[in-house]
């Protein structure tokens, strides 16, 4: 078995009198990509400022790399790679200035900033000030910042946030390609199909617990109601009939729908991540 | 247009520079030249900078770099007023620059009288009495009447009374028959009775001055490193709060301290003791960088910043104020941080401080630059905290 890269276990954190995570427990393998998914204020951004070294947990304990988060922050840290949710870059600098910066920080004798640049789609502006720059291209130059150091764990905070469906399709490869690499990727996200597409497990978490861990696709299986949807046209127009799979008569009205000469379409229907969070926290992620 | 991001695993860095921290040295120094290029960058700070450099060394050079504070004095002296054989000569006492007095001697009360009136050529008259250096000489009390125009305020009429009584003392040869009460602070050495030009009072204000101004400059740069998140993101790097805090703490200095000596330099304010002045300078733009990190770190946005640095300024320019008019300063002006900077930028300035006579004041702005340099620490640290 591959050891975790990062390892939490029951990290509780308060602020004042509201608990806003209550004993979260979660592992991100190296090469893995975890979707951890919640509606807002359900402890998801404590849990990552505690991951990340931000805040320091009440209870409970944060391994990375067999090091313990916050006493070793800072040789943690060199090997970690944030994509905040806030486009926090220094405006009156460039955006090769920003980067620069960055690499020192991280002691990177040359940071290949044209060659990160390139790669987010930002060479041609690579001397503009970000001030300049619209809030997708300060997504993808938080992007080129996160992996500025090829760090062994990426914490993404909803990183194609207020990107143009091409750019969003574009990140989801380049995150791919650095879990390919080897880098554990912790990813939170409002984008069901986001988290379905790249995640290897997602886990839930809602007042401040985790409610469920699984694949995606489990999840799937094992919730809400796996059906095929039939469409055909009838003397009132297009009827729908929804065949549950699981029930004993389906497989017979499957056979007669498919010889219907009135046939449309046949479509499967399976849950969605939404589903199976309603499911399990009773209620939605953007509630 | 949107370009696609390219996936493939070339644009990071080598395994080799990856997942080892730098040291504290390196962080601080790159976050110090990322602040020199955000200062430069802000126009407001860069036109504050540039008021407060090239404006003031410019109007330094307009002050009147010399001081005529000549005191005209218009005398009659009877007959029989001073011991026979011994003339008034005005010329004599014109001739002694330092007592800065013109006398010019008139005929008579009448025609003394008018030209004060008249205020054109004396500020005011004296009439020594016949029998007056008998009277002295006696040790009797003897009367000299003071001439004085109306409406004279009344710390004027103090003066020429004090001055009548020195020209008593001048004529007569005796101990004035006065007592001056001197309850008073004098703010840096005491120098009464020396022609202090206006630029020469003006020095220590501007220094001060240039170095309160960099409260705003740091204030803004922290203020905007919060307000902005980005001191996050510094902070999910293998930089410590603590390297961030002591960037901003060298950065402020450097640039408050530097400010001050290149204005320095234009204003001619080193003197005899450059050493001296430079130290005070130096624990001054430590001070200053202290209340800048406190001003940064309460300031949610620009307007509070401004506010913030405006009330911290106000009250830190007051020393240096009261030492434009020696003697003014009452006692609780000594109290605040910049008394002892002031204190030993008029003393050294006038040549007339040693390294043992400063060693108080300098000791004591250092312990206030220490005491605000920790809090505002303190102060910025906790708000980085909880961001």
């Amino acid at each position: 078995m591959v050891e975790a890269a990062v390892r939490v276990r029951d990290l509780t954190f308060s602020y004042g009198e509201k608990q806003a995570v209550a004993g979260v427990s979660i592992d991100v393998a190296p090469g893995e990509i975890v979707g951890f998914l919640g509606p807002n204020g359900a402890g998801k951004s404590t849990t990552i400022k505690m991951i990340i070294g931000q805040l320091r947990p009440q209870s409970g304990s944060i391994e990375i790399f067999g090091e313990r988060m916050p006493r070793q922050r800072d040789d943690i840290q060199a090997r970690m790679g944030v994509c905040f949710e806030e486009k926090n870059h220094y405006p009156a600098m460039s955006a090769a200035e920003n980067l620069k910066f960055f690499g020192k920080l991280f002691g990177l004798r040359a940071v290949p900033v044209d060659a990160l640049l390139d790669r987010v789609g930002l060479l041609d502006r690579r001397d503009e000030r970000v001030a300049g720059f619209s809030k997708g291209m300060r997504q993808r130059l938080m992007i080129a910042r996160a992996i500025i150091n090829t760090p062994d764990l990426l914490v993404l905070d909803e990183p194609t946030d207020g990107l143009d469906p091409v750019s969003a399709i574009a990140v989801r490869e380049l995150i791919q390609a650095e879990a390919d690499r080897g880098a554990a990727v912790l990813l939170t996200t409002h984008d069901m199909h986001e988290a379905d597409e790249l995640s290897d497990r997602v886990a839930f978490i809602n007042d401040g617990c985790i409610l469920v861990t699984d694949t995606p696709e489990e999840l799937k299986l094992q919730h809400g109601t796996r059906a095929v949807t039939i469409r055909r046209r009838d003397a009132d127009g297009i009827a729908e009939d929804v065949l549950p799979l699981d029930d004993a008569d389906t497989a017979g009205r499957l056979a007669t729908a498919l010889s219907d000469p009135h046939l449309l379409t046949v479509h499967t229907r399976e849950a969605t991540l939404e589903d199976v969070f309603v499911e399990y926290a009773g209620r939605g992620l953007a509630e | 247009m949107t370009t696609p991001v390219d996936t493939s695993p070339r644009g990071t860095a080598s395994r080799r520079d990856s997942g080892v921290r730098p040291s504290s040295a390196a962080i601080i120094r790159a976050i110090v030249a990322k602040d020199a290029v955000a200062f430069r960058r802000n126009r407001f700070l860069m036109l504050i900078t540039f008021l407060v450099l090239i404006v003031w060394a410019l109007v330094y050079q307009f002050l009147p770099q010399t001081v005529d504070e000549t005191f005209s004095v218009g005398v009659v002296v009877e007959q029989g007023a001073l011991p026979a054989g011994i003339a008034l000569d005005p010329a004599a006492l014109a001739a002694q620059d330092d007592v800065g007095v013109a006398v010019s001697v008139y005929p008579d009360i009448g025609q003394l009288e008018r030209a004060v009136g008249e205020g054109s050529d004396v500020a005011a008259g004296l009439r020594i009495p016949a029998g007056f250096a008998a009277d002295v000489a006696a040790g009797q009390q003897a009367t000299v009447s003071l001439v004085l125009p109306a409406g004279l305020p009344p710390q004027y009429r103090a003066l020429l009374e004090s001055s009548a009584a020195e020209i008593g003392y001048l004529l007569s040869g005796s101990p004035a028959p006065i007592d001056l009460a001197t309850d008073t602070t004098i703010v840096g050495t005491d120098r009464v009775g020396d022609q202090i030009s206006m630029a020469e009072q003006m020095r220590p204000l501007l220094l001060v001055v240039v170095l309160l101004v960099e409260v705003f400059a740091l204030a803004t740069l922290v203020a905007g490193e919060i307000a902005e998140r980005t001191a996050t993101a510094v902070l999910a790097t293998p930089a410590s709060p603590g390297d961030l805090i002591a960037a901003k703490m060298i950065f402020g200095t450097l640039l408050a301290f530097s400010e001050a000596v290149f204005l320095g330099i234009l204003i001619g304010a080193f003197g005899t003791s450059p050493v001296l002045i430079l130290v005070a300078l130096f624990l001054g733009a430590v001070l200053v960088t202290g209340l800048g990190l406190l001003a940064g770190s309460f300031g949610r946005d620009f307007t509070d910043t401004l506010i913030l640095g405006m009330l911290i300024m106000i009250p830190l320019m007051v020393p240096a104020i009261a030492a434009l008019f020696p003697g003014s300063a009452p006692a609780w002006v000594t109290l605040l941080p910049t008394y002892g900077l002031v204190d030993v930028v008029v003393g050294a300035s006038a040549g007339t401080l040693t390294w043992s006579a400063a060693a108080v004041p300098l000791l004591t702005l250092a312990g206030w630059g220490v005491a605000l340099g920790l809090l505002g620490v303190v102060v910025l640290n906790r708000r980085v905290a909880r961001l």
